[in-house]
């Protein structure tokens, strides 16, 4: 009780200690003052301050199931393990929000530590612009979702977590993707602050080159998790379904795959200076729409926790408030920060960069029509369409084949000028990649041209990524980014086509046959968890050589909120995951048995983590100055 | 005389079992044909009462009807088109996954394709004004 009410002081402080830094900098602004006054200082790191004792406060009343809270009651109950009670903390409305404010306060900390090198001007308007958000989303917080509302009379057991959140992967997912989704928050305001303070340049774009890849990277990695968890708890074996809430996730992450390339190239030749400010404030504005999509209830979805139209309303209004901000400090300022202008040559990295945005740029178009466009279908003419993967591939996939071989001889060419040389070489990565994609498309069995195609564009973007290995000043944020790249797309694909799987309904004692292997249904167990019962089925698997496969996949009943789940059961191995999943049929002994074979899965994740890992190079070898 | 319709019988026997392994192969092959039809359509379809799933990936009960309904149809003659038309009378366009091309998702299709032949001549003209 008494601790709720510490977190909703410590948010109202919070408020107010937002509002007195916004006039702050204004002030600090127009004296002449060479540095930044220690106040400001302090008054950020006590902002951080407040909304983090807010923070725990709500994990500490989840901890001790504090169900005088209306938040906790709503979502948490006792008989949860410790790890689902904290994780609850942002499964749910308003802890997500809360967990918004952290982040948004955090990354000004970390911008304001990080850029003590940088103009005065520029810091200050950097952090008044990032607390006009901060602001719009206290007050957000505090009158639509409010975490630390109170109920009376105090209920002695909660409602639980909807039990498909009850998992690791999907507990951390939050925290990470938001750091990156709600990071992308400090490159808009870095990005109007730039243009005010005359600062667009090359020391911006290396200052700004770091939120750019932190965003990028948890981006990257929540986006895995996300997928991850998919895999493995919706129980059909798939990890990306097009759906409007992972779309959402996915229009940011273009973007800002789009920036870090233009950025690099405002690093060092000083180019696309408009460009890069309009895909800054571009990011964080679909990061919004997609906070909006989400929290607004239009969409229907494990993340849409609460329809309330008022919500909704607000950050649309508030996210129009933004957008129509900076075009006007972009139609104001245009003028005094782009006027050079430089050539470009045909062959050079310049032209690959904008190839590369004209493709990535076109990718996110997809996304978001296809996202909203229904919406408006729905809102307008009242009628109700999906819009659902054959859209995506008939749109996406045919621009693939161009985009990867751009993609391959783009980090081949030089700034400026190329002149490009035909070797010996360069034939032979060819003919080989000619002949792999030959023997793979063969060998899962496919007669389309079309997917010919696709594994050529893949390999060659392959190859011609290791061969930059061989490069005498290696650029290993590229080569692994891109390596990474071309290994996922090269998984997804396999994957997709060499998937095999069969649905039997049998009784214990029974068995089928998938390709070469037996499975066989041996028994049936049930055991009680201290909040859900089991059935457990035993299966065992028989491979072509005889070697015997254990498989125990679960039907979970939580009882709080009484609600089934089925848990797969995976073995994994570099070439295959054998995946099984059962469920009840009603009234019956049989039971409904899926089996699949799911062909290089391991390696969409690990080469996830590659192109992570290509993030990382970039941001440690900030120091050194090598070609991109 | 006797050997001789023997022989005949054995052959007679012989064709009528070649006949009938032939027309259960087929039959066979014919029902696996219809299931992978089934897998191919209802993964283009919406389970209505689930979250984003669809009809092949659920388990619920209308995606099992809806299964069954769909193999038999299959069985009946009908072709994939005659059968996802016949769902989108009854049930509306939110039930199939490929919007396809109508009045009311041209722009669906069209705006992004014009997207990228707009940004195409932006780069275009500012890459090709300088040779």
């Amino acid at each position: 009780m008494i601790i709720s009410q510490l977190g909703y002081y410590s948010l109202i402080f919070g408020l107010l200690t937002s509002i007195f830094i916004f006039f702050n900098s204004s002030i600090q602004l127009k004296k002449n003052n060479l540095v930044i006054s220690n106040k400001t200082f302090g008054l950020i790191g006590f902002q951080f301050l407040f909304v983090f004792i807010s923070f725990i406060s709500l994990i500490y009343s989840f901890i001790i199931s504090d169900f005088s809270n209306e938040t906790v009651y709503n979502n948490s109950h006792t008989t949860k393990p410790l790890f689902y009670k904290i994780t609850g903390t942002w499964g749910n409305h308003e802890g997500s929000l809360l967990l918004w404010l952290l982040v948004l306060t955090g990354v000004l900390l970390g911008f304001i530590f990080k850029s003590s090198n940088e103009p005065k001007n520029y810091r200050l308007l950097t952090t008044l612009f990032q607390q006009i958000i901060v602001i719009g989303f206290f007050i957000f917080v505090l009158k639509t979702s409010n975490p630390f509302n109170g109920i009376f009379p105090v209920q002695t057991e909660g409602l639980g977590l909807n039990p498909i959140l009850q998992d690791p992967a999907l507990g951390i997912h939050p925290p990470i993707l938001y750091l990156g989704y709600v990071g992308t928050s400090i490159i808009f305001s870095a990005a109007l602050a730039s243009m005010i303070s005359n600062y667009v340049n090359k020391s911006w774009a290396k200052n700004i080159k770091f939120w750019i890849l932190f965003s990028w990277i948890f981006l990257t990695g929540g986006i895995l998790l996300g997928s991850i968890w998919a895999y493995y708890e919706l129980g059909w074996g798939g990890f990306w379904f097009w759906d409007p809430v992972e779309n959402v996730s996915l229009m940011p992450w273009l973007s800002l795959t789009a920036l870090l390339h233009c950025i690099l190239t405002l690093e060092k030749r000083e180019l696309f200076k408009k460009w890069t400010i309009v895909l800054c404030i571009i990011t964080f504005a679909l990061s919004m729409v997609g906070t909006f999509l989400v929290r607004s209830g239009i969409l229907n979805s494990v993340h849409t926790f609460a329809n309330d139209p008022s919500r909704g309303i607000y950050i649309l209004t508030f996210l129009l408030v933004l957008v129509l901000l900076s075009f006007a400090i972009f139609i104001i300022y245009e003028n005094k920060n782009f006027t050079q202008k430089s050539e470009i040559f045909t062959l050079s990295k310049e032209t690959a960069v904008l190839i590369n945005n004209w493709f990535i740029l076109y990718f996110l178009s997809v996304v978001l029509i296809g996202t909203i466009y229904p919406i408006f279908l729905d809102v307008i003419l009242d009628e109700q369409i999906s819009v659902g993967p054959p859209f995506y591939n008939k749109l996406i996939l045919p621009f693939l084949i161009p985009f990867v071989l751009f993609m391959s001889i783009g980090p081949s060419m030089k700034w400026i000028k190329t002149n490009f040389k035909i070797g010996v070489k360069s034939f032979l990565v060819i003919v080989f990649t000619l002949i792999l994609s030959f023997i793979t498309v063969y060998y899962i069995g496919e007669k389309n041209m079309f997917v010919l195609l696709l594994f050529v564009g893949f390999f060659y973007l392959l190859f011609k990524s290791l061969e930059q290995f061989r490069e005498k000043t290696k650029n290993y944020a590229q080569i692994f980014s891109h390596t990474g790249f071309s290994l996922l797309l090269i998984s997804i694909l396999l994957n997709s086509f060499s998937s095999k799987e069969i649905v039997k309904n049998i009784q214990v004692g029974e068995s089928f046959t998938l390709k070469n292997e037996k499975i066989i249904f041996k028994k049936i167990a049930v055991e009680k968890e201290k909040n859900y019962e089991s059935i457990i089925g035993f299966f065992e698997v028989l491979d072509e050589k005889n070697k015997i496969i254990n498989l125990q996949p679960e039907i979970r009943i939580y009882n709080e909120p009484e609600t089934a789940t089925s848990e797969a059961s995976i073995k994994t191995t570099l070439f295959k995951d054998r995946f099984i999943t059962i469920n009840i049929i009603k009234d019956q002994n049989f039971f409904n048995v899926r089996y699949q074979h799911k062909p290089f899965m391991i390696w969409i994740w690990i080469s996830t983590l590659i192109i992570m890992l290509g993030g990382m190079f970039a941001i440690f070898r900030k120091n050194k100055e090598v070609n991109i | 005389m006797f050997m001789k319709s023997k022989k005949l019988l054995t052959i007679k026997i012989l064709i009528i079992f070649i006949f009938i392994s032939f027309n259960l192969k087929s039959i066979a092959m014919a029902s696996t044909f219809y299931e992978e039809q089934t897998i191919n359509i209802t993964k283009n379809l919406r389970c209505l009462i689930c979250q984003g799933q669809t009809i092949h990936e659920s388990n619920s009960d209308f995606a099992e009807s809806m299964k069954k309904y769909i193999k038999g149809e299959l069985e009946n003659g009908k072709t994939d088109e005659e059968i996802f038309s016949s769902l989108v009378e009854k049930y509306g366009q939110w039930i199939v996954y490929d919007p396809g091309i109508s009045r009311n998702t041209l722009l669906l299709w069209a705006l992004p394709l014009l997207l990228f032949l707009i940004g195409g001549a932006i780069i275009g003209k500012r890459i090709l004004k300088k040779i």
